[in-house]
């Protein structure tokens, strides 16, 4: 046996392991991009577009579905921000479930912290000759991810949570 | 008049003047993008999961600007020049789509006007001076990367029969070739035919495009008369005083600071440099400098002269330096142009059309410029700066923060590293981020000029290194962070970071219960303790982590050949071992005391002494710290003799008889005894020895080996003649031995009875003391002392009370051949098989038959000395 042949072999291997890891997954996770048109005055998306250009809206739509076989607690699913687009304010909205409503959270810092708007972040200026910090408010179009925590997602359940991104 | 002039050359050009970054995400850009998860499964556990990933294509958008805009009844430059003469109108072409166009350039005559123009060429000029340089080619259209731009010159010739005040209107017409329908046609120009005065005005900046932070532009704005009649003055007030002259002045560029002399020249008339500060000109002076422009503050030059004399062909140039300010981002861009006002007419202004021109604009952007500063809180700056830690414990992280800038003027990532440390061998140095927690891999960034980004460097001491003492600045320890620029690798800053004194890091107290920590050795030794040989003491101890690191720590201790020492935890510290035996008290943090007992377990036979046992806690992160106590373990005096067993026979009178027992030293010192006995109650004569050959009336000074040394006693029993049969006589003996320091004594006693016959019958037990359970072999031997056959010879045992029957064997000695050992519960039925079962009360019978009838009779002898031995087993219930 050659060397080749143990490295195909070892591949595929590794195929077989990572799809059946992905089958195995209690919580599946779809993300679908849509171009939002303006078509006569009302509102068309295109699933799945082509290509964009700059200016162009961007709508992610994140589905989420629990294949387990019990419930899933402390779901928090995650949209990232493409770094060549930015967040459309307002444009992630509240997820209803239930009695409950979930406000999307969001992140300036590539997904490490997350909070509810208007977020902070101190940085350090010149003032008067003077190096100070100040806190200034972060700008949606600074956002990098946005998150919503679901509390619960009973087995078989299925949630969407959507937002949209301007491309740069 | 109309007409369309319309020409293709196809040179491809790519030229960048001035990139700036912003019209949008470069085409083919793949926009990536991959929701996650995290979740709490049904089972409790952590998860996280990720979505498809969803790769969409940035597509081109194509767009562009040819400036100055004009329309044809209000044109965005006006050129006067003598009829047959050429003029020249400068644009700049900027593509604004976000991927590399081509613009497709043509002209348009105008409509609306005296006359077409003629001789048409577009020109790219190069360094964008407005006029065009030998070596400039014609193009007709011109290839840009996204945001760049390029300066144009189109070249036109006016109709030699035009009159003076006539004019024709020009347009330079764009069209994308990358979207046809993406065109910018509003570019409209105007040529005037003079036979006035025309100066033509050009701006050139040095350097073009791109300029350092801190840089100077050189900006030269120079033109001549070329019109048919010299040119006049026209009235500025300068310094408050009416002065006359052809009038150059530019806004200084917001931003941009002069900070010397213009210089200048003219053909005809007299130099002034003057500054207009907003309100007023004035002449400029060097105390006026540095000026910065502000959109308002202007700086000029006024040729004075007056009359018409400024005459066709002279040259005039102007040129002022201005400053970039040297903290300018990245991408911003100066753009520039100046106006020449003069006089063509005479009538005293400079409104009539031509009088006032506008030279092109000049764009320069700042370039990018990189440089990381590293430092720590409250000095970041270029160059290596030191920040000290005063101490930190061996074994111990000492941290370091440290402060990394972005000090260029675009965004900027950095990869750091770690150099030139002096830390002592087996420290591990690490870079991690503000939170001193994630470590870091790979650049940090990209960071905005100016930002600030905190990362921790943490060097883990090694266990073993340590000064003592601490000796200050002599030895001290530094490692060098570095950062270098990930967009120019040749912009790096290093920082120092140094410690001065590496202190011990671990130390411990070992003492007695309740006295470790307490920073007193004198009370550390546990007190003393007695024990008996095969006894364990239990020493309580305990330690105090009076190091500044965590640790554990060994234990160990040394003890007398033949002892044992075991450690056992004490968790609750009452002194009292707490589960099994340990080797180690497990983690101790700073200041924490843990509880242990050792015990210490005296073998057997150890010798009534002192002797001194030491406990030692050994740092199990460095070997050569530990703490030691030593006590003593004074082995008891154990005296305790036994003279055993008891003894009975019989004896004939006169007749001797001879006994044995055993002196055993079971102290833990040799003993010397005494012997001697109470001679019983008939004067019958006791003799002892200890070799069964020296008698004597009493025995001294024998000595018996400790632990179990033995030595044999005989007593011998002289019964004169005449006692009466059946009288027993009792001797008690009594062995009194020194043991040490002490005394042990025990008695043996010799029951000696007179039997008529010549039988002896001695009875023998193989212990004195017995628990339920246990089997009592008694040992019965019956010997025919006298000189004839004795007859019809029986012995008889109970069984004794509280026992069960075990068994019973009997062999012979002496008998006639053919004698057989029988035996009977009854005493008159005999069998050879001795019996198994014997009821409570009952008796066994043994007899020897020698004339072969199994039965007992008086046929049956014994001859003399001839014995038999019988093994009587009991259990006792």
């Amino acid at each position: 046996m050659n060397g080749k042949t143990w490295l195909l072999k070892a591949f595929f291997g590794l195929g077989l392991l990572i799809l059946a890891m992905a089958l195995a997954q209690a919580l599946s996770l779809d993300l679908r991009p849509y171009l939002v048109k303006v078509v006569e005055g009302k509102e068309v998306l295109e699933e799945n577009p082509l290509g964009v250009k700059p200016g162009d809206i961007l709508e992610w739509r994140l589905a989420a579905e629990n294949r387990s076989q019990g419930p899933l607690r402390q779901v928090a699913l995650v949209i990232p921000i493409p770094k060549e687009t930015y967040y459309l304010e307002g444009s992630a909205k509240p997820l209803v479930l239930g009695s409950a409503t979930i406000r999307p959270e969001f992140s300036f810092d590539g997904g490490k912290t997350f909070g509810f708007p208007p977020l902070k972040k101190r940085i350090r200026v010149v003032e008067n000759g003077k190096e100070v910090e100040k806190e200034v408010e972060v700008k949606p179009e600074e956002y990098t991810h946005a998150r919503w925590v679901v509390p619960e997602v009973p087995k078989g359940a299925k949630v969407q949570v959507s937002l949209r991104t301007v491309v740069k | 008049m109309k007409g369309v002039a319309v020409r293709f050359l196809g040179l491809f050009l790519a030229l960048a003047l001035g990139l700036a970054l912003a019209a949008g995400t470069p085409a083919g850009t793949a926009i990536q993008n991959q929701a996650s998860a995290s979740y709490i499964d049904s089972a409790g556990q952590p998860k996280t999961t990720t979505s498809n990933l969803v790769t969409t294509l940035v597509q081109q958008v194509y767009s562009f600007t040819i400036t100055p805009d004009g329309t044809e009844t209000n044109p965005g430059q006006i050129r006067n020049g003598l009829p047959g003469g050429q003029v020249l109108f400068q644009y700049t072409v900027t593509n604004t789509g976000n991927g590399t166009d081509t613009i497709n350039l043509s002209t348009l005559q105008g409509t609306a006007d005296n006359f077409d123009l003629s001789n048409i060429k577009i020109y790219l000029d190069g360094n964008c001076n407005g006029n065009v340089d030998a070596g400039e080619p014609q193009i007709s259209s011109v290839t840009l990367a996204a945001d760049a731009s390029a300066c144009v010159i189109v070249a036109a010739t006016i109709p030699a029969t035009a009159q003076s005040g006539q004019y024709g209107n020009l347009n330079l017409a764009g069209t994308s070739q990358g979207n046809n329908q993406v065109t910018d046609n509003n570019n409209w120009a105007r040529a005037v035919a003079t036979t006035q005065a025309a100066l033509t005005a050009f701006k050139a900046a040095t350097p073009s495009g791109n300029v350092q932070p801190g840089g100077i532009i050189t900006y030269t704005i120079s033109g001549s008369n070329t019109g048919g009649s010299p040119a006049y003055g026209i009235p500025v007030t300068v310094d408050n005083t009416p002065k006359t002259g052809i009038l150059i002045e530019d806004t200084i560029p917001y931003g941009l600071t002069v900070i010397s002399m213009p210089t200048g020249s003219a053909g005809a008339g007299s130099i002034r440099y003057i500054y207009y500060d907003g309100t007023a000109w004035m002449t400029l002076t060097t105390n006026l400098l540095p000026i910065t422009g502000d959109g308002i503050k202007k700086i000029g030059m006024l040729i004075e002269g007056t009359g018409a004399f400024f005459t066709q062909g002279t040259q005039y140039t102007f040129s002022f330096q201005a400053q970039v300010p040297s903290n300018a981002p990245a991408g911003i861009s100066y753009a520039n142009s100046a106006t020449v006002k003069f006089d063509a007419n005479g009538d005293g202004d400079a409104n009539d059309p031509g009088e006032t021109i506008n030279t092109n604009t000049t764009t320069n952007t700042v370039a990018a410029t990189y440089q990381p500063l590293v430092g720590y809180p409250g000095n970041v700056t270029l160059g290596n700066e030191t920040q000290e830690v005063a101490s930190a414990y061996a074994g111990q992280v000492v941290s370091f923060t440290n402060v990394v800038r972005n000090g260029g003027n675009a965004p900027d990532s950095f990869t750091l590293s770690l150099q030139n440390s002096t830390f002592p061998t087996g420290t591990t140095c690490s870079i991690y981020a503000a939170d001193g927690i994630t470590p870091i891999s790979g650049p940090i960034g990209p960071l905005a000029p100016g930002a600030e980004q905190n990362v921790v460097v943490k060097c883990q001491l090694p266990a073993t290194y340590y000064e003592n003492p601490a000796d200050g600045q002599t030895t001290t320890y530094k490692v060098e962070l570095k950062a270098t620029s990930v967009n120019d690798p040749s912009k790096s800053d290093i920082t120092t970071n140094k410690l001065v004194d590496i202190l011990p890091g671990y130390a411990v107290d070992l003492a007695a219960q309740g006295y470790s920590g307490d920073n007193i050795p004198g009370n550390d030794n546990p007190a003393g303790q007695n024990a008996n040989p095969g006894q364990t003491v239990f020493f309580p101890l305990e330690l105090t982590n009076t190091g500044a690191n965590p640790d554990t720590y060994n234990l160990s201790g040394t003890v007398p050949a033949g002892w044992t020492v075991v450690f056992y935890p004490d968790t609750n510290c009452d002194g009292q071992p707490d589960g099994a035996p340990i080797t180690n008290v497990g983690p101790v943090n700073p200041t924490q005391k843990v509880c242990f007992v050792a015990a210490v377990t005296v073998p057997q036979g150890a010798a009534p002494e002192p002797k001194s046992v030491t406990f030692t806690a050994t740092s199990t992160n460095n070997s050569s710290v530990y703490d030691t106590v030593s006590t003593t373990v004074t082995v008891n005096l154990v005296a305790q003799i036994s003279l055993d067993p008891d003894r009975q026979g019989t004896v004939t009178s006169p007749g001797t008889i001879q006994y044995t027992h055993t002196l055993r030293n079971d102290s833990n010192a040799q003993a010397i005894c005494n012997i001697s006995g109470t001679g019983g109650a008939y004067g019958w004569t006791y003799q002892y020895s200890t070799n069964g050959t020296d008698w004597y009336g009493a025995l001294g000074n024998v000595y018996v080996n400790p632990n179990g040394g033995t030595v044999t006693i005989y007593v011998r029993v002289i019964v004169p003649a005449g006692e009466p049969i059946g009288r027993t006589d009792v001797n008690t003996v009594t062995a009194t031995c020194q043991v040490d320091t002490g005394t042990a004594t025990d008695t043996a006693t010799e029951t000696t009875t007179v039997v008529g016959g010549e039988l002896r019958l001695e009875k023998q037990v193989d212990k004195t003391t017995a628990y339920p359970g246990e089997t009592l072999t008694y040992t019965i031997t019956a010997t025919n002392i006298g000189t004839g056959d004795l007859k019809q010879v029986i012995i008889t045992d109970p069984l004794p009370a509280y026992t069960d029957f075990v068994s019973v064997s009997a062999t012979i000695q002496g008998f006639p051949a053919g004698a057989t050992v029988l035996y009977s519960t009854n005493g008159t039925t005999w069998s050879t098989t001795a019996p198994t079962t014997l009821p409570a009360g009952g008796s066994i019978y043994v007899a020897v038959d020698t004339n072969g009838d199994n039965t007992i009779t008086s046929a049956d002898i014994m001859p003399p000395a001839a014995t038999i031995t019988i093994t009587f087993k009991v259990q006792v219930q």
